[in-house]
């Protein structure tokens, strides 16, 4: 099967900084594919030139074959890319029912007239899009905070309902930025649960960012390192734990 | 339906109403859309703009110039007062999509309201200049709104279709999506929102609101003048705004009618009336800086809004 996030050879360049240097990556349907290394190796700026956020020196990223660096936020989102932010990207005034009713917003199926005027059709819409955040929301373990505001949610509360706002309009592509931060541990077990059934029973290609790593070992199928903007070793977690090269990157030299 | 029981209780003010009270109430109307429009930009998309007297005055102008000048009748100038307001609105929200926000923002704003008073001031074979301009008596579908109580069932026909359109939007996904890119512009981006099309969509559908406002306001006080589009009306729509709820509907009708009755009020005592006004909105606005509407929601949860919250 042919991938359906593929990178190859993206180069990203900060006012004389190379953050990232001719990295190819590519994730598949079903799969959770993590990116490990250091602070300050690249992994973000990864997601934010994957999502739109920062454009790309050099490379390409396609989607499903389709290139689609150089379009804005929202239309690669628009092509079914979904990501969380690493200091948390919720609406915090907004319910977690209401964050989860804005990551459906382009799946509502509603005019402007038909809002304005408040028809029928555009009424069903809305209540159509509830239903299904709320069943969204059960699906997910997380019913009982649908109509708690955001703000005042726990950190793993607010960082369940960021995933499940993510995954709401059933992206192919979904990017998780450390998603296990200040988590606590039997936290953690359970967003290992999540992230597998988003992968195996939703078929969402996972690309996940985490500095967790007994994490990253339960959840990934396969994990990719990056260092210094380079990617310096990439397989199943059993090779990469003993991979000499990662040993270095993270304990530097012996 | 509900919605409608407020405005069809309001069909009876003008059985217990003497002209002057009724005259008040007719501005009240004014305000609603005032306050309305400006808390879409202010309360709803969280940008610090201060054209709202600009709108409003473009609106009053456009209306006051199609009716003087080119005989028009009142009913045919609202629209296009409306969207005389929504075209200054679009010049606002390019500034603000520039990445010309927060402070910035609110100079380029009042600067703008500043240079369009001037061009009232200096435009005086279309603007009469500040002596104003008479505005004609109003048709309103060939019902002539030639006494208070007149011009409020008009009023009143208006305000109540555009509050409910304006409802509508609130409570649909551009509402949602509106409020998504005041708490976290880059996020609601990530969700397939194109945020740059609801920023313009938010200024422009303010300016259409408070648009429309102008072309009430000349035709209730019969002139248009330079000095009713200044800083202290900016203050008061503020003002309207804050006191009311900022993001909220409910509120900002509610900021609206307080703050008409208020200054009306305190006109009694002579000398005293700014300390009054300004010393009881400090007060308020400590006490309570969610505003009425919070205060309206506790008493009664009825009126509880989406992406609007009381703490």
């Amino acid at each position: 099967m042919a991938a359906l996030l593929e990178l190859s050879g993206v180069s990203v360049r900060f006012a004389g900084l190379q953050a990232l240097s001719g990295v190819n990556l590519s994730a598949r349907g079903g799969e959770v594919r993590a990116v490990i290394g250091p602070n300050g190796a690249g992994k973000t700026t990864l997601f934010n030139a994957i999502s739109g956020y920062v454009p790309i020196e050099q490379g390409s990223i396609a989607l499903g074959g389709k290139p689609i660096h150089g379009l804005t936020p929202h239309q690669i989102a628009a092509r079914g890319v979904r990501r969380t932010f690493q200091n948390g990207g919720l609406f915090p005034e907004l319910t977690a029912l209401e964050n989860v009713l804005a990551g459906l917003h382009s799946r509502i199926d509603a005019g402007f007239a038909g809002i304005l005027f408040g028809t029928r059709a555009a009424r069903a819409a809305e209540r159509e899009a509830v239903q299904r955040a709320r069943a969204l929301l059960e699906l997910l373990g997380v019913s009982h905070l649908a109509d708690r505001v955001v703000k005042e949610m726990s950190g793993g509360q607010q960082r369940t309902i960021e995933i499940v706002r993510a995954v709401a309009a059933e992206p192919p592509l979904l990017l998780l930025d450390e998603p296990a931060v200040g988590l606590a541990p039997p936290v953690r077990t359970q967003l290992v649960g999540l992230i597998r059934r988003l992968a195996g029973e939703m078929g969402i290609a996972v690309l996940l960012i985490e500095h967790a790593m007994e994490l990253v070992m339960a959840a990934a199928d396969a994990i990719a390192v990056l260092n210094g903007g380079a990617k310096i070793a990439e397989g199943p977690p059993a090779a990469i734990r003993n991979d000499p090269a990662v040993l270095e990157a993270y304990l530097g030299h012996a | 339906m509900r919605f409608y029981l407020l405005p069809l209780a309001a069909c009876a003010i003008p059985l217990a109403a003497n002209p002057y009270t009724q005259f008040v109430v007719n501005l009240m109307l004014v305000y609603i859309l005032v306050a309305v429009g400006f808390n879409l930009v202010l309360g709803n998309l969280g940008q610090l703009a201060f054209a709202n007297t600009a709108l409003f005055g473009i609106g009053a102008y456009a209306a006051a110039m199609l009716m003087a000048h080119a005989g028009w009748p009142f009913w045919a100038a609202i629209v296009p007062a409306g969207l005389a307001g929504a075209a200054a609105g679009f010049l606002a929200s390019v500034t603000a999509l520039r990445g010309i926000r927060v402070y910035y923002l609110a100079i380029v704003t009042l600067a703008f309201g500043e240079l369009l008073r001037w061009t009232y001031i200096h435009g005086e074979a279309a603007t009469g200049g500040t002596d104003g301009l008479a505005v004609p008596k109003a048709d309103f579908f060939g019902i002539a709104l030639d006494s208070e109580t007149a011009r409020f069932y008009a009023f009143l026909l208006i305000v109540t279709v555009m509050v409910k359109a304006v409802s509508n939007l609130l409570r649909s996904k551009i509402g949602r999506a509106i409020v998504a890119i005041r708490d976290n512009e880059l996020a609601s981006a990530s969700l397939a929102i194109p945020t740059g099309r609801y920023i313009v969509a938010a200024f422009v559908l303010s300016g259409f609101v408070v648009g429309v406002a102008g072309s009430l306001f000349a035709v209730l006080i019969g002139r248009v003048i330079p000095e009713s589009f200044g800083l202290i009306e900016l203050i008061l729509h503020f003002a309207m705004v804050l006191v009311g709820g900022l993001g909220s509907l409910t509120g900002s009708i509610l900021g609206a009618v307080a703050l008409t009755a208020l200054p009306e009020y305190f006109r009694r005592f002579p000398g005293l009336y700014e300390m009054f006004f300004g010393g009881l909105l400090i007060v308020f606005l400590l006490a309570q800086p969610r505003g009425l509407a919070a205060l309206a929601a506790r008493w009664w949860p009825a009126l509880r809004e989406r992406y609007y919250r009381e703490n």
